[in-house]
């Protein structure tokens, strides 16, 4: 049985196809999301890589912020609940979830079964989000992929504001006139959302292992700075991004099977 | 009448206040604002004045940022900002209590913000049980009666009082067999909520005439199933979005802890020789309020115990954004739920939410760990 879902976040399209709830037969992630074709281009992406069609898809499962407006699906569910899932899938030994997107921060606490049992999102702020992120990078002039690689030469780590995107972005502007090294505030940088995230995922409590999800898991400079915010080693998959999108197809196969 | 048509006259109340003061005035009565959380409403209804709640709304704040920093309640700042802007106009006076930091920035605001409005200061002690305790609130209680009379040529009387104490304390026993009748029966949070919210806007015996005749409907209607039952605690949770939500996901209200509903009703006016005694004895005999001052902080335990009495699945905070009181009391419930086994979770709200996505995920998350 194939099952498909579909992770609609605030700035990627996810879509992952499963077969029989354990094989990830294909998946895609697409740089666009609510009100564009970034949703079509993502399922027509996994179908054509799997070579199935929709006919094949026993069931369908939406995630994410514009869950609600994608009406293909069989059923909506949280992305929290569907990153529980998809990160047990990898990791069943997850007690701790941070996901970050692109939009907000998610911790989730799992039990052994690894079914959510307490959350926390952060507040209505960009800081301590791949948003954050994406407007530091806008402003040293790099890509987003470049973050990773800059932190790592880091001699000096700037401190930078964690409580305010705004605030943080005219701090770095000040640091630029003062000629501090890229390297540094960008290790900075990720410092600032590790730090923000991790008083978060306090409120929640940490429970070993903590695995990170989202996109901005992909960013070791975050996932290590995370790592000495919290001192717990931090768990890692290269598909952290699509763990909703899994979970959402785990979801359907749960509810098909 | 039916209990949709009644529960359809209360919503009518609570959402169109300016109509009820309109027809009040109409009627030549003299309407007196009561901000939150406790006012005397006894005796300002016994002086023959009818108390209307001012509790804000979801309004955009411009003029009142003048007067308040960013970072406060935004229930105190949209009253004022009604208030600047002449929602309010009509209104002999309003009576500002002093139980928050917020509320006595309120109170001086007022002052200087809309003066054609007179401000009454009901000023609480802190230690509100022991007998000075009692005899500053009786203070507190002839500072509101004199500054009612000079501002509405109304009169006070023992008399009018204890017949207004009876009138409160009928209202407080329906709305209270209210909430009983509600965590069972069919009707919706939205629904419910008007319940509370309309009782601001009316007169008390207006008000529980139409309350009793809904508890024999939903005692006689069908009752709620399949649902999530969840207590509620918080300030204010009068939101219709965020209440939609909760109706969407198929999250019941079996019983409340919040301010602006059940708190107010929880205690009632002993029955005492002096009048006025018996009302600063109810305000001394109140509790389990985040505004009370309470160092064994009883209300923690108080959430948990009506969660279970009430077959609550789960606990929701719905968490007024810069309420300090309130925020401190957080910890200990999240702990105390913790311990009994309850799930909870917490809402941030203001008056200011325009995006409620956020809250539509986390109640959805919520509800999908049962």
């Amino acid at each position: 049985m194939f099952t498909l879902g579909i992770d609609i976040g605030s700035t990627t399209s996810k879509a992952v196809i499963l077969k029989d709830g354990r094989e990830i037969v294909s998946s895609s992630i697409v740089i666009a999301t609510v009100g564009t074709d970034g949703v079509s281009r993502a399922i027509d992406h996994v179908l054509e890589e799997s070579g199935l069609t929709k006919e094949d898809i026993a069931g369908t499962v939406a995630t994410g912020y514009g869950r609600q407006t994608y009406e293909g699906a069989d059923f909506q569910v949280s992305e929290l609940t569907c990153h529980a899932l998809g990160v047990h899938h990898v990791c069943p030994d997850a007690g701790t979830v941070i996901d970050i997107g692109g939009q907000d921060a998610k911790v989730l606490s799992l039990n052994g079964q690894g079914r959510m049992v307490n959350f926390v999102m952060n507040d209505k702020c960009a800081a301590g989000t791949g948003r954050f992120l994406d407007v530091m990078a806008n402003i040293l002039k790099l890509d987003i992929s470049q973050l990773e690689v800059e932190a790592a030469k880091a001699v000096n780590v700037v401190n930078i504001s964690s409580t305010c995107t705004v605030f943080a972005e005219s701090e770095v502007i000040s640091q630029l006139a003062a000629g501090t090294d890229i390297p540094d505030l960008v290790a900075g940088i990720c410092q600032s959302v590790a730090t923000r995230v991790a008083s978060l995922a306090r409120r929640v409590g940490i429970k070993e292992q903590v695995f990170m999800s989202g996109g901005v898991a992909r960013n070791a400079g975050v996932r290590n700075a995370m790592a000495k915010e919290l001192g717990v080693e931090i768990q890692y998959h290269p598909m952290a991004q699509l763990m909703g999108a899994l979970g959402a197809s785990l979801y359907a196969f749960d509810k098909k099977k | 009448m039916k209990g949709k048509e009644l529960l359809a006259q209360l919503h009518e109340a609570a959402s169109s206040p300016k109509k009820q003061l309109e027809k009040y005035l109409a009627q030549g009565k003299k309407v007196v604002a009561v901000a939150p959380v406790y006012t005397p409403n006894e005796i300002i209804h016994s002086m023959g004045l009818v108390p209307m709640g001012v509790w804000g709304a979801d309004v955009e704040i411009n003029e009142a940022k003048k007067y308040f920093p960013a970072f406060i309640c935004s229930i105190m700042q949209t009253a004022l900002e009604l208030g600047i802007k002449g929602e309010y106009d009509g209104v002999s006076a309003i009576v500002i209590p002093s139980l928050c930091d917020s509320l006595k920035c309120l109170g001086q605001n007022w002052k200087y913000a809309v003066k054609n409005i007179p401000f009454i200061p009901m000023t609480y002690p802190q230690n509100r049980k022991p007998d000075y305790g009692k005899k500053f609130t009786k203070a507190g209680y002839a500072r509101v009666i004199s500054d009612l009379t000079i501002a509405t040529g109304a009169q006070f009387s023992e008399f009018a009082l204890a017949e207004s104490i009876k009138v409160y304390n009928e209202h407080n026993a329906v709305m209270r067999e209210f909430a009983e009748i509600a965590a069972d029966a069919d009707i919706t949070a939205a629904a419910r909520n008007d319940v509370f919210k309309s009782a601001w806007f009316m007169l008390p015996e207006e008000h529980t005439a139409i309350v009793k005749k809904l508890n024999e409907a939903l005692k006689a209607g069908p009752k709620a199933k399949g649902k999530l039952r969840v207590l509620v605690t918080g300030i204010l949770a009068d939101s219709p979005s965020l209440l939609k939500i909760f109706d969407e996901n198929g999250v019941k209200v079996v019983f409340d802890d919040v301010a602006h509903e059940s708190r107010q009703y929880r205690t009632d006016v002993p029955d005492m020789e002096n009048p006025v005694d018996a009302m600063a004895q109810k305000f001394a005999d109140m509790g389990n309020c985040t505004l009370l001052y309470d160092p064994d902080k009883n209300r923690v335990d108080y959430i948990v115990e009506q969660a279970k009495a009430h077959k609550a699945d789960g606990v929701i905070v719905l968490m007024t954004k810069f309420c300090d009181p309130e925020e401190f009391d957080y910890v200990p419930i999240k702990r105390a739920c913790a311990a009994a086994g309850l799930k909870h979770l917490n809402i941030e709200v203001d008056r200011q939410m325009v995006n409620y996505q956020q809250a539509a995920t986390m109640v959805q998350a919520f509800k999908e760990m049962f």
